[in-house]
């Protein structure tokens, strides 16, 4: 079984060790027997590579980067990009990326970016005497049922979702979208839209699974359902940043 | 009136400090003078006109080139003072101007340099402009605390326009960020780099930090590539490139450290002592042998007849130079490794950066990798999902003390074991190995 991982920007977009995910993503894959191919799409790329994929991915980054992005986004792009979202395709998007999907980015100078609507939502920086929003965050999904997932979240922007139904997680501890209405990220499709980084797949193998079993499903009708696995360190790794909020 | 006071007061701290040993108490001299007498600093330098001041600052290589700095001055009849490390904020600043002056304010020594963090640093070259100021690199670290790079950057030229134009600014030319602030003061700037020879890569690696050209945002090119984002680099587009560039030929220099970061910190130490105190470098290359490093920085301590390595590697850029500099210099044989990742505050809370450093290299080299602090299973996955099947190799235990029981019981003496510790894990297993702490 083969499957097609798009990697969006990974020379611009990765500032936060989000390059984690594509390593979590091949580990498992390899585990589970699936050829799994990191396909990087970079800028001035045919927009039709995004077509091909089975996985996108996108990490965030700073401003300026975000800026040069978001100008090779136009052609084609990012039409191509929600062609493939609403078709279902498997995708992760973090913190800037998540972003850049929905309706618009009000930056804290008071410019507003346009974002690329995919995702009914839109996000608004109050300001350079409002705190970013960091610290360890854990939330309860729908793809991990017992287990709260955890990561890192570091974001100045607040996002609202039009529909707190489609949010990713409920806040455990942390700020989530905007620290207030325990919402975090969106889970929309089959694509997932999330502050976590840590980054988010690596301590969290279900959402690795989630997106693995769902491309597999989409290309070749049938399901791998991962039950038995190893995943000891990473439980341990999850506990100690629940612990410690705990305590 | 109230400098002399300000200055009575902190010696009196100082002294106190010392008798009671109260300890970690070094900044705080500096930070009673300061509230004191706002203009404290500014009135000491005033009242020395002979100080000659550095501030050096940079991500990765300050505690090193501070330190090379004041060894080499010091072979040449200087003297010298810097402050401690740990305090690089102006009350450290100021504590370590109090130590060296009389009552009435002089000081002796003719030259101080002093470290800057990333953060601090525009705040204290708006305090007083110095004669020298050092940059040596830009890396992102601790992004939640000291934020994202092109933040830094922006704050850190916003200052540098306000110097005085005597100030000297030496600046790494092979940073494209760094190379096109020097491009937009008014101060004299001075470039330093390395020889293309020198530079191990062709291709950028993933941990860059700047790979566009600063001034029409076009994906830079590099002829080659030292580390991270330090190359011989240029537009293809507008035709952005490096000119004026100071580098040695370092071939016959018998440098005791190893790793091309060092090579930087080197060219950096000597540049600013042929530019700003008319070194004849010849005169000193001799002494670069006897250099010994500073805590934690390649330093070499002798534990129960085993060796360890201390390397300290906080952020993605000085982590893969700490690799490469111990996999191409002990070359051969299988190694041991002892991994250390802590999230207290003076290392960041974030541990993500981890997924940014290549491990490959030290996952197919080991013999066995211990791993512990804080977050040592964050760093066990880490390794783990570099290379299948590697998870025997790989022992992650939190605890320091079990850990190097454990290492004991598994090494043999005079074995080597390389350890890559993060700031505060330095701290602690360097106190765990030498019996006390350094501070």
């Amino acid at each position: 079984m083969k499957l097609f991982l798009g990697w969006f920007y990974p020379e611009l977009m990765s500032t936060y060790g989000d390059r984690g995910n594509i390593i979590a993503l091949s580990y498992w894959a390899k585990i589970l027997g699936i050829d799994l191919e990191v396909c990087p799409i970079s800028l001035n790329d045919p927009y039709e590579k995004i077509l091909k994929m089975d996985i996108l991915f996108m990490g965030g980054a700073q401003d300026k980067q975000q800026e040069i992005v978001s100008k090779d986004l136009k052609n084609g792009k990012s039409k191509a990009l929600k062609k493939a979202i609403e078709a279902g395709v498997c995708g992760l998007f973090v913190c800037g990326a998540y972003q850049f999907l929905g309706r618009y980015y009000k930056a804290a100078d008071g410019t507003k970016i346009p974002g690329l609507s995919i995702f009914d939502l839109y996000t608004e920086n109050p300001g350079e005497s409002f705190p970013r929003l960091i610290g360890d965050i854990g939330i309860k999904t729908k793809i991990a049922k017992d287990e709260i997932v955890v990561g890192f979240e570091n974001h100045g922007g607040r996002t609202y979702l039009s529909n707190k139904n489609l949010a990713f997680g409920e806040v455990i501890f942390g700020f989530g979208n905007n620290g207030k209405d325990k919402t975090e990220g969106i889970f929309y499709k089959n694509t997932i839209g999330t502050y976590l980084h840590g980054p988010i797949l690596p301590k969290n193998p279900k959402v690795t699974f989630f997106l693995l079993e769902k491309a597999i499903e989409r290309k070749y009708k049938r399901k791998i359902l991962v039950k038995k696995f190893d995943e000891e360190w990473e439980k341990k790794a999850r506990e100690i940043v629940i612990r410690k909020k705990r305590d | 009136m109230v400098f002399y006071l300000s200055i009575i007061l902190g010696k009196l701290v100082a002294f106190l400090n010392y008798i009671l040993k109260i300890g970690a108490g070094s900044t705080w001299p500096g930070h009673l003078a300061l509230i004191f007498d706002k203009n404290f600093l500014k009135k000491i330098f005033k009242k020395n006109p002979h100080l000659q001041t550095i501030v050096v600052t940079g991500t990765n290589g300050k505690t090193t080139t501070v330190a090379l700095l004041k060894y080499l001055l010091e072979k040449k009849g200087y003297q010298v003072f810097t402050n401690k490390e740990g305090a690089n904020l102006l009350n450290g600043i100021a504590s370590s101007l109090i130590k060296n002056a009389n009552f009435l304010g002089k000081i002796e020594k003719q030259v101080a340099i002093f470290e800057a963090d990333e953060f601090n640093f525009p705040l204290i070259i708006k305090e007083f402009s110095p004669n020298i100021v050092l940059i040596l690199n830009l890396f992102r670290d601790q992004l939640d605390r000291y934020g994202e790079v092109n933040t830094i950057a922006s704050r850190w030229l916003l200052a540098l326009k306000n110097l005085s134009p005597k100030t000297l600014v030496f600046l790494n030319g092979d940073d494209p960020n760094l190379y096109y602030l020097g491009k937009n003061i008014s101060s004299f700037v001075f470039y330093f780099g390395l020889e293309k020879s020198k530079m191990p890569y062709k291709n950028l690696p993933f941990d860059v930090d700047f790979n566009y050209c600063p001034v029409c945002f076009h994906l830079l090119s590099y002829q080659k590539v030292a580390y991270s984002h330090l190359g011989s680099f240029f537009c293809q587009k507008c035709g952005f490139h490096q000119e004026n560039i100071f580098t040695l030929s370092l071939k016959n220099i018998p440098f005791s450290l190893f790793g091309v970061y060092n090579q930087y910190n080197l060219t950096a130490a000597f540049l600013v002592l042929m530019k700003g105190f008319n070194f004849d470098l010849s005169e000193v290359f001799d002494f670069v042998k006897d250099f010994k490093p500073a805590f934690g920085r390649q330093e070499k301590i002798v534990y129960k007849n085993r060796i360890f390595y201390l390397l300290l590697s906080k952020n993605p850029a000085g982590f893969n130079q700490s690799i490469e500099a111990v996999t191409s210099y002990f070359k051969g044989q299988k190694k041991f490794f002892w991994l250390i990742l802590n999230n207290r505050i003076p290392d960041g809370r974030d541990v993500s950066w981890i997924f940014d450093v290549e491990f490959k290299k030290i996952v197919f080299l080991a013999k066995k990798i211990f791993v512990s602090g804080d977050r040592a299973f964050d760093m066990a996955i880490r390794l783990k999902y570099e290379l299948p099947n590697s998870k025997k190799k790989i022992i992650p235990l939190i605890d320091l003390k079990k850990t190097l029981k454990k290492i004991l019981k598994e090494t043999k003496e005079n074995e080597a074991i390389f350890v890559f510790p993060n700031y505060s894990a330095m701290l602690e297993v360097r106190k765990l190995l030498v019996g006390k702490k350094f501070l």
